[in-house]
């Protein structure tokens, strides 16, 4: 079957399948709740049937194999012939597992690894019926690696073909009884009964034009010739089975009737009592019509809300980045204008600055918009992490996801998946208890994990909960002497929300044995940076015996920040406005020194000062500023620091640019923007430059 | 020759249009269920409908006999695209009034084969 898959359908279809297969892992998880949903077997089954058919085209024989191993499987499950059940689920999840994988070998134009010949077999053994005594539909665990190459060109048996024109008769159900009587047919296609061949076809077709004998005695003939072809099994060569002579009378006998097949008496009849879905139609008529001269081919239907989609359009998102990146550019000459007209007198000037305003606002809101995508994304994926961590630890976790609808900017979609499943992972290892712990702790065996999002103003809100066995900041506090992290007098003067933290710290795990799912103490500390690199913020509620909640704090798009903007000495800098906390003037003469370190207090709480200037400043280094100075006290999570500021300049909206290579990595800088007055300043991350300079 | 392709699977009407275009077809337009077809085809004047088996919504299976009931597309030849040659399936559509069959995957000349003796018959 050769066929050029040319790039351009490839990449339609990694896009489009990736679609259904990232379903798929969420419909397969969503089953095992719901073992006896018709439909959604039904959309599992045509999940694999869709991707299976994609691939054939593109000759990507591996993973057609396994999808149609799968596909038969739930085909069987569809027609209740066989129940679901946490085995037969395990071996379907393994299966996608391979689907995905082969996926990313096409994405990554590597040579396809074939799904192992025992998942195969397991596959096709749960693909027959639990009831025995009935025919199975296809069994192909012997032909792995052509699947499709069972259309015998010729295997038509006399009592195959009997039993078809009982069947058009209507006299009895078509049975694959046959498959016993066609001993002779070529290498292990033991399927060949309930497939039918072109031949067949044909004398069907002749069939319910009325035409009785002849199609018998035309196919009875093409079955001698077939015979003696056989060892072609390709579906296109079955045209020269049929005789030019038979054609002919089969011609002659369809002009004497002058009709096509639609006239003939069986299909009429069988067309009225099914013409039910036709009506139903005129309803959905309105809904469906504006869609219909949309140019289908680009557009991204999502299956079940398909009419509707296809007014969508397929964009590649390097073309959305660059919008996004233009609108950037905007925005800055936007503030710069902005700037200018401030001083100048043209009230003409002021009016198209402030309508150029209005504008540039609303193109970024509506840019922002396209690049948003749902929570659910990332979400999806967690039901079967959850399922497998589960099921590998013996625990009863039911799952609960609020908010999948929420969006967010599509890099942070991405940024924030590892994150997430570690944090769920670690909900599942350390926050669950065993069933019979539970049990004992009065609390139902079935733990929960609930995981939200929301939006609030600019923020997103994520939060990871458990009602599992919270925890203790008294072994926190151990934990963190005994690993050296603090002294004794430290740790015990710690708050207990700090010593919550102290699970994200680098090195820090509190598991006395290492499970190979959490608790290398690796993973958190990750999380923490990740998320702080997203200009998030991490914090941990926990109350021992009843659960912990994480909640993570991420701004909705990464590539436009409200910051601060200050200035030491005449350079401008920018503080991402989520750390500012407060902004005060303070007489620098007063301020205390405890540890060796600046301090200040304000209102009754404690902050170390820091004078970045003479961080970021050259030159300054050893100056004494000025007696009073403004301060502006940043918090990373539960820190909270005073920075010394020369100048508060006011609140500006920039758009990070990346620093050049050669920069890149600076501690303490974020990137770099263009400021109202056309100059640069660079963006202040706050975490990495106290790291740093501290 | 105007064609309707129906397939849920935009990839896959893709693939179809493209091949119909080797033969020559360019007039063809896409639907992505029965239920977006059949006003198209109501409305549309088609000469010929290539619909995909399984389908979401409206299968191709329900089109298939929608346009049987039709008084004005009743005649319209219909071309059955399978995954599978399942008899049982092949003789249904068969008995709902469809012209022809072709499984996936599928070369531009088998289904130049199937198109063409769809006609023939027709004819």
């Amino acid at each position: 079957m050769a066929f050029d898959a040319d790039d351009e359908i490839l990449q339609d279809f990694l896009v489009e399948a990736g679609e259904i297969l990232e379903k798929l892992s969420e419909q397969l998880v969503d089953l095992e709740q719901h073992p006896d949903d018709s439909n959604l077997l039904n959309a599992i089954f045509r999940g694999f049937h869709t991707v299976k058919g994609g691939a054939g085209f593109l000759q990507l024989d591996a993973l057609v194999n396994c999808c149609h191993s799968a596909e038969n499987v739930f085909d069987i499950l569809r027609n209740h012939k066989r129940a679901v059940d946490s085995e037969l689920m395990d071996v379907v999840l393994e299966a996608l597992d391979h689907v995905n994988a082969m996926f990313e070998q096409v994405r990554n134009r590597e040579e396809l690894t074939p799904a192992p010949d025992e998942l195969i077999a397991a596959l096709d053994a749960l693909a027959l019926p639990q009831v025995t005594g009935e025919v199975v539909s296809t069994e192909r665990a012997d032909v792995p690696a052509a699947p499709e190459s069972d259309q015998d060109g010729g295997d038509i048996t006399d009592e195959e073909f009997e039993q078809l024109l009982d069947a058009l008769h209507g006299d009895a159900p078509v049975s694959g009884a046959a498959d016993s009587s066609a001993p002779d047919q070529p290498a292990g296609s033991s399927g060949s009964g309930d497939e039918i061949t072109d031949d067949e076809f044909e004398a069907l077709l002749d069939e319910l034009h009325g035409k009785g004998k002849f199609a018998a005695k035309a196919a009875a003939a093409d079955d001698t010739q077939a015979a003696s072809g056989a060892a072609s099994p390709a579906v296109g060569n079955d045209g020269e089975l049929i005789t030019d002579d038979e054609f002919e009378k089969l011609l002659d006998e369809l002009h004497g009737k002058g009709g096509s097949p639609t006239t003939g008496g069986p299909a009429e009849k069988t067309s009225q009592p099914k013409a039910e879905p036709a009506k139903v139609l005129p309803e959905q008529v309105p809904e469906t019509k504006p869609a219909a001269p949309a140019p289908a081919g680009k557009a991204a239907p999502p299956r079940d809300s398909a009419p509707v989609a296809e007014t969508t359009v397929r964009v590649d998102t390097k073309r959305l980045d660059d919008i996004m990146n233009m609108v950037g550019e905007l925005v800055l000459v936007r503030n710069r204008l902005q700037r200018l007209g401030s001083d100048s007198e043209d009230e003409h000037m002021h009016k198209a600055v402030s309508s150029l305003d209005v504008v540039t606002t609303d193109l970024q809101a509506a840019v922002m918009q396209t690049r948003m995508q749902p929570i659910k994304k990332v979400f999806g994926r967690f039901p079967r992490v959850v399922r497998d961590l589960a099921r590998g630890m013996k625990k009863e976790v039911n799952l609960v996801m609020i908010g999948e609808e929420t969006d967010l900017d599509k890099n942070l979609v991405e940024a924030l998946s590892d994150p997430l499943v570690h944090l769920v992972r670690n909900s599942v290892d350390h926050g669950i208890e065993t069933p019979d712990v539970r049990e004992k702790a009065g609390k139902p065996r079935q733990g929960t994990v609930t995981l939200s999002a929301e939006q609030e103003g600019d923020h997103i809100l994520l939060s990871i909960d458990d009602d599992g066995a919270g925890m203790d900041p008294e072994v926190l506090r151990r934990k963190a002497v005994e690993k050296g992290i603090y002294d004794q007098d430290a740790a015990d003067r710690l708050t207990d929300t700090e010593c919550f933290n102290l699970i994200f710290a680098a090195g820090f795990s509190t598991k006395e044995q290492i499970s190979d799912v959490s608790g290398r103490g690796v993973g958190m500390d990750v999380v923490k940076t990740k998320i702080n690199q997203l200009n998030g913020q991490l914090s941990i509620v926990s109350a021992l015996g009843k659960g912990s909640r994480i909640i993570i704090k991420v701004p909705l798009t990464l590539a436009i920040m409200p910051t601060l903007m200050i200035k030491l000495g005449d350079q401008s800098f920018a503080l991402p406005l989520v750390n500012v906390v407060e902004i005060f003037h303070l007489n620098l003469t007063r301020t205390n020194v405890v540890d060796g370190r600046e301090c200040v207090v304000v209102r009754d709480k404690v902050f170390p000062l820091f004078h970045i200037k003479r961080w970021l400043v050259k030159g300054s280094t050893g100056v004494t500023g000025p007696e009073s100075g403004h301060v502006v006290i940043v918090a990373m999570g539960t820190n909270k620091v005073g920075f010394v500021v020369d100048q508060l300049v006011g609140q500006e909206e920039v758009v990070i640019k990346p620093l050049g290579r050669g920069l890149q990595g600076t501690p303490g800088m974020a990137g770099a923007t263009i400021t109202g007055d056309g100059r640069i300043a660079l963006i202040i991350d706050v975490p990495s430059l106290l790291q740093h300079y501290s | 020759m105007k064609i309707l392709i129906v397939d849920d699977f935009s990839t896959m009407r893709r693939i179809i249009k493209n091949l119909l275009r080797d033969l020559g077809f360019t007039n063809t337009d896409e639907a992505d269920d029965g239920n977006t077809a059949l006003p198209m085809l109501k409305s549309g004047k088609y000469d010929f409908l290539v619909t995909d088996w399984n389908m979401p919504g409206m299968s191709g299976f329900d089109l298939l006999k929608a346009v049987r009931a039709d008084e004005n597309l009743k005649t319209l030849p219909v071309l059955m695209v399978t995954a599978e040659a399942k008899r049982d399936q092949i003789v249904a559509a068969a008995q709902a009034g469809v012209n022809g069959y072709v499984v996936k995957p599928f070369t531009a000349a088998v289904l130049k084969e199937k198109i063409e003796k769809i006609f023939e018959r027709i004819q």
